[in-house]
């Protein structure tokens, strides 16, 4: 073979690996290999509140909580509980896929709560004294009720005068 | 789809040595004929198929029409083109350009008229190609000239042929995995991932013309081989799911696969006899090939889009959770998301409809569109990288080609 044949031979397999190594740097510089899927954090560990203002944020991170201690309680992810407790045929498929029965979900559920009160006294979003007689009561309420405060907990929060009763009134005053 | 492309592909494999030296039998206008008879009839059957069984039956039929035309028609060509080293560059860089141009060509018709129409179309090309042939047919009944060199059949190019099927495997990765990534990742057509797809044929175009620069037909191989693996890293470490960041790769994978394919089988063919014979080995090589590269990298792109669709609802309800949304808001949308990505099982869906209504409150309306602009990105990104792992085995599989090349005798053409 001639040396110019060898030398042009040579060039295109140069060019090629340059090519290549030009583009794949490139894509790694440019973030190509860092794709993490987001994780699912467990469920047992403490989430930190994040110096929440006002009613709705409050809400937001009592429903977090509240679905973190269910969670843990059941042995799930909070993900899929938050799917589960959205719609009855939801809930239904993953008690089925669990092995889960409704006085375990209900229990689970009740914890959940009872740790959120917990974390919204613990961030000073609550009063003490507000958040013993909450602690009691959601402590004894149905399953249903108990999913429907995960859900819209801006109203428990901001009614609780009516979900205590009486007391409630007293007691309104102490809420941040 | 997967059995589809599979079957042909295997049947073609293992038909294309037998064909070959039919053909030398009967004599390769006979053989080509009967070959494009036999395909033609199959592809209506495939066009007119009403279930999968027939289709991949008549695929099966097709590909044994189809080895004994493809190995015929290497022993028909120095006539036509004038000598035999050029019958040979020719029908190795229509191999190439074939190879690169098919997914562009069925995804264009699949979207404009349906997926029978690739069958459909090939009945009347296929006979269109017989007519010339007949003559040579007829020719070769009246002269009852046939081949008698059929003790003299060399052994195959080992080191070209197993480099054909590993660069073939890896090119049909490339091809198949990207298809499925711009259709079933990103939601795109069918049509405008064949206009995507477009830039490899484009690319394979100029790569053949690299072809007459480069006489060192080992250097080309070893180029091509290098590019097709570049190319398809590229594709593994897509930074984003965007269309634009496909093309250098493929236009990488497009010059290789060119430069590679007709490097190889020129080698194979180089100085041995009979063409049909040992086209019908490289025939062979690259169907076999893609059968394996098909069959290695199925499941595991399988299982890693399964794996992704799980991560990708967890994620979306953890971006979800996390989110400054209306607590309310939150668990109705968790769900809706969540049976968006479960309805559209194997496939990315766009996550829009589970995000309708919007809420009529405008700052909460907005809150809930950066909520859906940053989970859609996060499931395309997701889609993105359950690819990764198949794209980097294919690009393996192009570096592994790599030692039989530098194996195989230097060949100046």
């Amino acid at each position: 073979m001639s040396g110019e044949g060898r030398s042009r031979g040579f060039l295109l397999v140069v060019g090629a690996v340059v090519a290549s190594l030009v583009l794949v740097g490139a894509y790694l510089a440019a973030g190509g290999s860092s794709y993490e899927p987001e994780k699912v954090q467990d469920p047992c560990k403490p989430r930190p509140w994040s110096n929440p203002q006002g009613l709705s944020e409050i809400a937001n991170q009592f429903t977090v909580s509240a679905l973190d201690g269910a969670a843990c309680q059941l042995g799930v992810s909070r993900e899929a509980l938050a799917r589960a407790l959205a719609t009855p045929e939801a809930r239904e498929r993953f008690k089925e896929k669990y092995g889960i029965t409704d006085a375990k979900l209900a229990k689970a559920v009740r914890a959940g709560l009872v740790r959120a009160v917990d974390d919204a006294e613990e961030a000073g979003a609550l009063s003490p004294l507000l958040a013993v007689p909450l602690r009691e009561t959601v402590q004894r309420i149905p399953l249903e009720q108990a999913i429907e405060l995960i859900n819209d907990a801006e109203s428990l929060l901001g009614n609780v005068n009516s979900f205590l009763g009486p007391a409630g009134d007293l007691l309104e005053e102490f809420l941040p | 789809m997967t059995w589809v492309l599979v079957s042909f592909n295997l049947v073609m494999a293992l038909a294309a040595v037998p064909a070959a030296l039919i053909a030398r039998r009967v004599g390769p206008g006979r053989a080509a004929a009967v070959g494009l008879a036999i395909f033609a009839g199959a592809g209506l059957a495939c066009g007119l198929a009403d279930s999968l069984e027939t289709l991949i039956a008549a695929r099966c039929i097709q590909a044994l029409g189809g080895a004994a035309a493809v190995t015929a028609a290497l022993e028909l060509l120095p006539a036509t083109v004038g000598s035999e080293q050029r019958a040979t560059t020719v029908w190795a860089a229509a191999g190439a350009t074939g190879a690169a141009l098919g997914p562009a060509l069925g995804g264009i018709l699949t979207e404009l008229v349906s997926w029978q129409s690739i069958f459909l179309l090939q009945v009347p090309v296929a006979l269109v190609a017989a007519v010339p042939i007949l003559a040579v047919a007829k020719h070769e009944a009246a002269t009852g000239i046939v081949s008698t060199e059929l003790r003299r059949t060399g052994r195959p190019h080992l080191w070209a042929n197993l480099a054909l099927a590993m660069v073939s495997a890896a090119i049909a990765a490339a091809l198949f995995l990207l298809v499925l990534l711009l259709i079933e990742g990103w939601r795109l057509s069918p049509i405008e991932a064949a206009l995507v797809v477009t830039a490899m044929p484009l690319a394979a175009l100029v790569g053949g013309k690299l072809t007459d620069f480069v006489p060192d037909a080992r250097a080309r191989a070893a180029a091509g081989a290098i590019l097709v693996s570049g190319g398809l890293a590229g594709l593994a470490f897509l930074p984003k799911a965007t269309i634009a960041l496909t093309l250098p790769p493929q236009i990488l994978v497009g010059i290789g696969l060119a430069l590679v394919l007709s490097a190889l089988t020129e080698t194979a063919l180089h100085g041995r006899a009979p063409q049909a014979i040992h086209g019908g080995w490289t025939i062979s090589a690259r169907h076999a090939g893609v059968v394996i590269g098909l069959l290695a990298l199925t499941p595991i792109f399988t299982a890693d889009i399964d794996q992704q669709r799980h991560d990708a609802i967890n994620a979306g309800t953890a971006v979800i959770l996390d989110s400054p949304i209306n607590p309310l808001l939150k668990l109705d949308l968790a769900e809706r998301v969540s049976e968006r990505l479960e309805e559209e099982r194997g496939k990315v869906p766009t996550i829009d409809p589970a995000f309708e209504p919007l809420p009529d409150d405008p700052g909460e309306r907005s809150e809930v569109q950066q909520l859906q602009g940053e989970l859609q990105d996060q499931l395309d990104r997701g889609a993105t990288h359950a690819f990764s792992t198949s794209f980097i085995l294919a690009a393996l599989l192009g570096l592994i080609a790599l030692f039989p090349i530098v194996l195989s005798k230097e060949v100046e053409l």
